[in-house]
């Protein structure tokens, strides 16, 4: 860098990538002296600068069409440097390299929000404000992800408060918790944001007029359940189990994600082996999911015969998990430089074999189920995305990838063993349902073609890296492309555990998208659209309709309206 | 109808009947998915526990048996509350998994109740009853162990272990 900043730390000699050193030059020169620091490790580049700058910063870079919003973390170093942090990580997609603008957030300073030009960072911010109080200029504030009888000026991830502290501070009462929502006048019977079948209490608001949606609004983060604070009570090792408990679909990309953030922050050398039990486990994940997803597609569409073959199907699935890891589900392999158990040989040809009858089963299956003429007529023009608001929004993993954008973790920011095998990221340019779904059924097929080489590759050696320190305040990035798209934690480690954990599921940018994919669908559509961003089924519960021309308001359980619409309010 | 008030039998007597069918409602209180994908599991063709008479209903009011899911937080406590409430007697509650049975990994997080026990208290100071709780832990459950509970709740198999209340002592 030879633009005079003295405090820039010498970057020759380290890898660079074309795309990202423009970024970085752009930072460089909107910025100026407002520039604190600029390092570079691995594949990220870390630029820290002044809260009065920060603004100036995205604008000049956000337009790039390859800058891609992957996260941000906010974290408090009151006790380290007496500030509080946002990490704001920016992808650069096909050269695999993050930059990342820190930016230290003073108490009782306000930060301008990017959430008009980084569409997606619109949570993060609302998050950032819910769990530390810090706050955001130029856009309004409400509460995103904390109860609304939540005390003021209670901020859970805080440093100075502990998690006692908060449960004597906070007593929730039970009946300003029955009006949450207006429940009480809206429902009399009470079938609560709760569904048979299956699904994590989620809620959505559509408005519609006769039978089109025009609004929809997302009421959520009933599963809040203070993790990141649990997180930094624990020791590395045994955060691996609790972030796998995150979700028990895609519970092993959580714990890989967190695992490769501490391994890059700490400068952790994975066995090969390892990466290969964890590349194949992760596939083995990809599997079950989809044939879920599958399943309970075509459950909303009311063709249960096609969800009962799917479930059928998926118990082989099952049964390869048991085999590769001794657990159907919820597999506690996982350890921070490596796995804790490795593959049976003994077990691989029983393996194969499943995965033969898999391959069989599954494209029968789909070949029936999927040009079943009403199913076809469900899916194909339901739910549009366009590419652009796609791109937009900062969409991640099947949902982009039926918009006609190939971003898959595994290929763009590659990790784990994905780098040995030769698979397509199955892309669809129509943006509809159809899409969407043709992605994830093609996925299955590459899924089952890279366990297949994964096992025919699979090297021998330990399974776990020989000894690590840990180094306080170390910034690690791990991502991992999960069934539904990109999961990225963020580590800033501590001296015994991590000092800050930032998780960001890929439902949680998925989700700000959906009310321009309900946009205009017929009602009946409405459950599939929103299932079919495959909110880690959580959210597909249940919907409160409000009738713009009646004015009235009913709850209907969504699977209702999925069979038969609703004719007036 | 008051509901509280309308059973006065001796669950046995309920049992008995019961024996034919058992109709069920899931309900989530926050849990990650890993049971309830296996609820569904046991509903779907390779367990098809549909084969002994075990329906899940769209409604509390047609369940006799709940099965609970979840460490139960904070924000879902009022429409658990009800979604029991709701249930017709005998209440007949099965709870699934480690974090229902005990809060799992969450039991000491500030915003969970840790699991059915801290419910349980939430239940007695609404005056809701329930009249007979089995729990089965795991994580997630097995299927298998879901069936075996409901047939030890039907009292059709005897239970592994009995269940213990330990409270932690302060220091």
């Amino acid at each position: 860098m030879s633009r005079g900043f003295s405090h820039v730390e010498d970057l020759k000699g380290v890898p660079r990538g074309p795309r990202s050193d423009a970024v970085l030059s752009r930072v460089l020169s909107a910025c100026g002296d407002s520039i604190l620091n600029v390092s570079r490790r691995g594949t990220t580049i870390r630029v820290a600068l002044k809260a009065e700058c920060f603004r100036k910063a995205v604008e000049s870079i956000y337009s790039e069409h390859d800058l891609y919003f992957r996260t941000m973390a906010a974290s408090d170093e009151r006790l380290k440097d007496g500030v509080y942090k946002l990490y704001y990580v920016l992808g650069i997609d096909g050269e695999g390299t993050n930059v990342v603008l820190e930016v230290p957030a003073p108490e009782g300073v306000e930060i301008s929000t990017v959430s008009d030009l980084f569409r997606a960072s619109d949570w993060y911010e609302l998050e950032a404000k819910d769990l530390f109080g810090i706050n955001f200029s130029g856009r309004s504030l409400r509460r995103l992800v904390l109860p609304e009888d939540w005390p003021e000026n209670l901020y859970p991830l805080r440093k100075d408060i502990s998690a006692d502290e908060i449960k004597s501070l906070y007593q929730p009462q039970m009946i300003s918790q029955i009006a949450e929502l207006g429940v009480e006048e809206v429902v009399r019977v009470p079938i609560g944001p709760y569904h048979p079948a299956l699904h994590e209490p989620e809620y959505f608001e559509l408005y519609v007029r006769g039978e089109k949606v025009v609004d929809a609004r997302y009421v959520g983060f009933m599963v809040h359940r203070g993790i990141e604070k649990l997180a930094e009570s624990m020791k590395y090792d045994q955060v691996p189990f609790l972030a796998e408990r995150i979700c028990g679909i895609c519970g092993f990309v959580h714990s890989t994600s967190y695992v490769q953030a501490v391994e890059e922050a700490l400068g952790i050398e994975v066995p090969e082996r390892a990466q290969f039990v964890r590349s194949i486990v992760l596939e083995v994940e990809r599997l079950h999911s989809h044939l879920l997803w599958i399943g309970v597609a075509l459950h909303l569409l009311g063709y249960d015969t096609g969800f009962m073959h799917a479930w059928r199907i998926r118990e082989k699935i099952m049964v390869l998990a048991e085999l590769l890891t001794g657990s159907r589900k919820t597999y506690g392999i996982n350890l921070v430089g490596g796995v804790k158990k490795d593959v049976n040989q003994d077990k691989v040809p029983k393996v194969r074999e499943v995965l033969e009858q898999l391959k069989k089963e599954f494209s029968e299956f789909v070949g029936i189920a999927i040009s079943v003429p009403q199913v076809m007529a469900r899916l194909r023009g339901t739910g549009l995305l366009p590419r652009g608001e796609a791109r937009a929004y900062a969409l991640v993993g099947p949902t982009v990838r039926g918009s006609g954008l190939a971003r898959d973790v595994r290929k763009d920011y590659t990790y784990a063993a994905y780098h040995y095998v030769s698979f397509k990221v199955p892309v669809y340019s129509e943006g509809d349902n159809l899409a969407r779904t043709l992605v994830r059924v093609d996925e299955v097929f590459e899924s089952i073609s890279i366990i297949e080489q994964l096992l025919d590759m699979l090297p021998g050696g330990s399974v776990m890296a020989e000894g690590w320190e840990t180094q306080p305040m170390k910034l690690g990035i791990g991502a991992v492309e999960a069934p539904r798209g990109e999961v990225i934690h963020v580590v800033v480690t501590g001296d015994y555990s991590p000092y800050r954990w930032r998780v960001r599921a890929p439902t949680y940018q998925n989700l700000q998208a959906v009310p321009t994919m309900l946009r205009g669908v017929d009602l009946a559509d409405a459950p599939l659209t929103i299932a079919s961003i495959d909110p880690c089924f959580s959210c597909t519960d249940r919907a409160l309709i409000i009738n713009l021309r009646s004015g009235s308001v009913k709850a209907v359980p969504i699977e209702v309206i999925s069979r038969r619409g609703v004719r007036s309010g | 109808m008051d509901l509280d008030n309308a059973f006065n039998g001796s669950l046995e007597e309920v049992f008995s009947k019961l024996k034919r069918s058992v109709w069920v409602f899931h309900l989530n209180t926050g849990s990650c998915n890993g049971c309830d994908i296996e609820v569904l599991d046991v509903l779907t063709p390779y367990f098809d526990v549909e084969r002994f008479g075990i329906k899940l209903v769209g409604s509390p009011r047609h369940a006799d048996l709940m099965l609970l899911t979840g460490p139960v937080t904070l924000k879902t406590l009022s429409k658990v509350l009800k979604a029991i409430k709701a249930m017709p007697r005998p209440r007949l509650v099965l709870v699934l998994g480690s974090c229902g049975v005990g809060g799992g990994i969450w039991f000491n997080t500030y915003s969970t109740l840790g699991g059915y026990s801290g419910l349980e208290e939430v239940l007695k100071e609404a005056g809701v009853e329930v009249d007979k709780v089995v729990y089965v832990p795991g994580c997630p459950v097995r299927p298998e162990a879901i069936i075996y509970g409901v047939a030890v709740l039907l009292g059709l198999l005897q239970p592994k272990v009995r269940h213990r209340r330990v409270m932690a002592v302060e220091g």
